[in-house]
């Protein structure tokens, strides 16, 4: 992923941005060629009505910032929309995940929280089986998100990290798409927060991928970025046949896994 | 407009709205020797004008202490101007409630006065971490009326309890653990039971989380015990009805964390919680929409953890 040359393009147009005097700045239009080619260079994005995002406005914390991303178009079409890109353009970090979706989604459709350093557009580009690219854009007003400083105590940290919880939409309702939420204890720190103790940067701690399986059969896989929100929360569709076993498995950039499992009853 | 025919304008109207002579902030004396001025209640965010809350001042015998120094350095300067107008007695002490902008940014007003500044033993540490930050957002909200504007952290730092002697009368200062912010001071004038009680009490305006707020509403039986006859909000009319103050407030909190509490259990997401959470709490506060979103931003990802 192109994503540290990348971060300092983004940095060097923010720079050059807030010492112009306007005083009100407002999500930049600017920013995405940029940032397209960093991770498409050279192809061609179609904008389409079929992925939706929504989300606030104006966020209330651009630590936690609510985004919804649906794609209108069944994942087991024969067109469907393998996987999905959301960037944050303005981020320091663009990238917050892919989400790869399959057939055993039932339902493209991902809540998450992500972290939004300033007023900025978010995108979500969509691809196919065959490559081709399609997106969408929403510009959202937020501050903060991404740096600062982290105080909390490493240990007590690392003692809870990756620490699972699941809730099953009830009643399930076999052969069709049913909501549920998971959600993991990590702190996410982006390697962009400084840290009191040492004066000098935290390193990048976060979770990585999240791969989701029933009864052994591959549902989506997540590639999060450090753009996705501490304690990362995900609400997701997945189309159980029968009762069975979720499994989850969390990895996290150093390597380690985390393993949650829930039991599907009828 | 031409950027060019922008900035001359921008030019000519700060020219216009900074003299060089501060206007005097208008300030009111609740009881005898402590000042007060009220902020308006405006949102902390674009159309902020740095003038907010409740700061103020008292007088002793031997000087004065200021307590939050508002928004921007012009602010700080008016509220100097102020207590020229009242009294040429040095200016001792400069305390600080907590970090939050709107309290702060006037510290550098006093620096010629060589004051003693002073806040929690956890301040310093507070504004460190949100310097860029706060430096960041405070110039992009208040633009030119912001220069100056310095985060000058204390000098002496309180740990438990400290007492300033300004003549005559004697300030008790207490540092409390994580509530509205991880760093709150009251400060209660003995000589006429008046606490200052920073954020740690909103009247009128809706309270605004940020620290621990499960931890605010378990010290809430114990601020109402202070041995204060009237309390200076950090937001709104200073009051006599003060523990009823915290009653009301007390009741916004727990029935924003029942209504939270019970969408997490329904399985309500976050964005649809911010629209319904205390809904029957709205004709009570102002700002209520702004606010209380911004709060159910910080708590619910917090709650779902319970
Ligand atoms: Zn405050």
């Amino acid at each position: 992923m192109p994503t540290r040359p990348l971060m300092w393009i983004a940095s060097a147009i923010l720079i050059s941005l807030s010492h112009s005097p306007v005083v009100f700045a407002e999500a930049s239009e600017a920013l995405w060629p940029v940032v397209k080619e960093a991770f498409f260079a050279g192809k061609n994005i179609e904008p389409a009505d079929f992925i939706r995002l929504e989300g606030p406005r104006r966020a209330e914390s651009g630590a936690q910032v609510p985004v919804t991303l649906t794609i209108d178009k069944a994942p087991d079409a024969p067109d469907a929309i393998k996987k999905v890109y959301l960037i944050v353009d303005a981020n320091p970090i663009p990238l917050a995940a892919i989400y790869h979706f399959t057939p055993l989604n039932g339902k493209a459709q991902i809540s998450t929280r992500i972290r939004m350093e300033t007023d900025s557009y978010i995108h979500a580009v969509g691809e196919t089986a065959d490559g081709k690219l399609y997106m969408t854009a929403l510009p959202i007003r937020a501050a903060g998100g991404c740096g600062g400083l982290v105080d909390s105590d490493e240990a007590a940290i690392r003692a809870t990290a990756g620490k699972m919880k699941v809730n099953l939409e009830e009643p399930i309702k076999f052969g069709e798409p049913n909501p549920a939420t998971l959600l993991i204890k990590h702190p996410m720190f982006t390697g962009l927060q400084r840290d009191l103790a040492s004066g000098g940067y935290r390193p990048a701690f976060y979770i990585q991928k999240v791969e989701l399986t029933y009864n052994g059969k591959p549902v989506m896989h997540v590639d999060l970025g450090v753009g996705t929100s501490e304690d990362p929360y995900l609400r997701f569709f997945y189309r159980p046949d029968a009762p069975g076993v979720m499994d989850i498995k969390a990895t996290d950039n150093e390597g380690k896994e985390f393993t949650h499992q829930v039991e599907v009853k009828g | 407009m031409t950027p060019m025919l922008q900035n001359v304008l921008l030019i000519l109207v700060m020219a216009l709205a900074t003299p060089a002579w501060a206007e005097p902030l208008p300030v009111k004396e609740v009881a005898a020797g402590v000042y007060v001025h009220q902020g308006a209640h405006e949102d902390l965010d674009a159309g902020y004008h740095g003038d907010i809350c409740n700061i103020g001042f008292v007088v002793g015998s031997k000087g004065v202490a200021v307590i939050d120094s508002g928004g921007t350095l012009d602010v700080g300067r008016r509220l100097r101007e102020a207590i020229r107008k009242i009294t040429d007695l040095p200016i001792l002490y400069v305390i600080n409630t907590h970090v939050h902008p709107d309290h702060i940014f006037g510290n550098a007003a006093f620096r010629e006065d060589n004051p003693v500044y002073v806040g929690h033993a956890k301040l310093p540490e507070a504004m460190e971490r949100r310097k860029e930050s706060y430096m960041r957002n405070n110039m992009a909200w208040l633009g030119e009326a912001f220069a100056g504007s310095e985060m000058i952290k204390p000098t002496r730092t309180v740990d438990g309890t400290l007492e300033l002697d300004l003549g005559g009368r004697t300030l008790q200062l207490t540092a409390w653990p994580p509530a509205h912010t991880h760093a709150d001071l009251t400060v209660l004038d003995r000589a006429t039971a008046t606490l200052w009680t920073g954020d740690l009490l909103f009247v009128e305006r809706t309270p605004s989380m940020d620290g621990d707020t499960l931890n605010w509403i378990k010290l809430i039986p114990q601020l109402k015990a202070l041995p204060a006859a009237r309390a200076i909000p950090g937001h709104g009319t200073p009051t006599e009805q003060w523990q009823a103050a915290f009653d009301n407030q007390q009741r916004y909190f727990q029935v924003l964390l029942d209504d939270l509490r019970a969408a997490i259990k329904k399985g309500v997401p976050m964005e649809k919680a911010m629209e319904t959470a205390a809904a029957g709490e709205k004709a009570h506060w102002v700002l209520f929409d702004n606010v209380n979103r911004r709060n159910v931003n910080l708590l619910y990802p917090l709650l779902e953890w319970e």
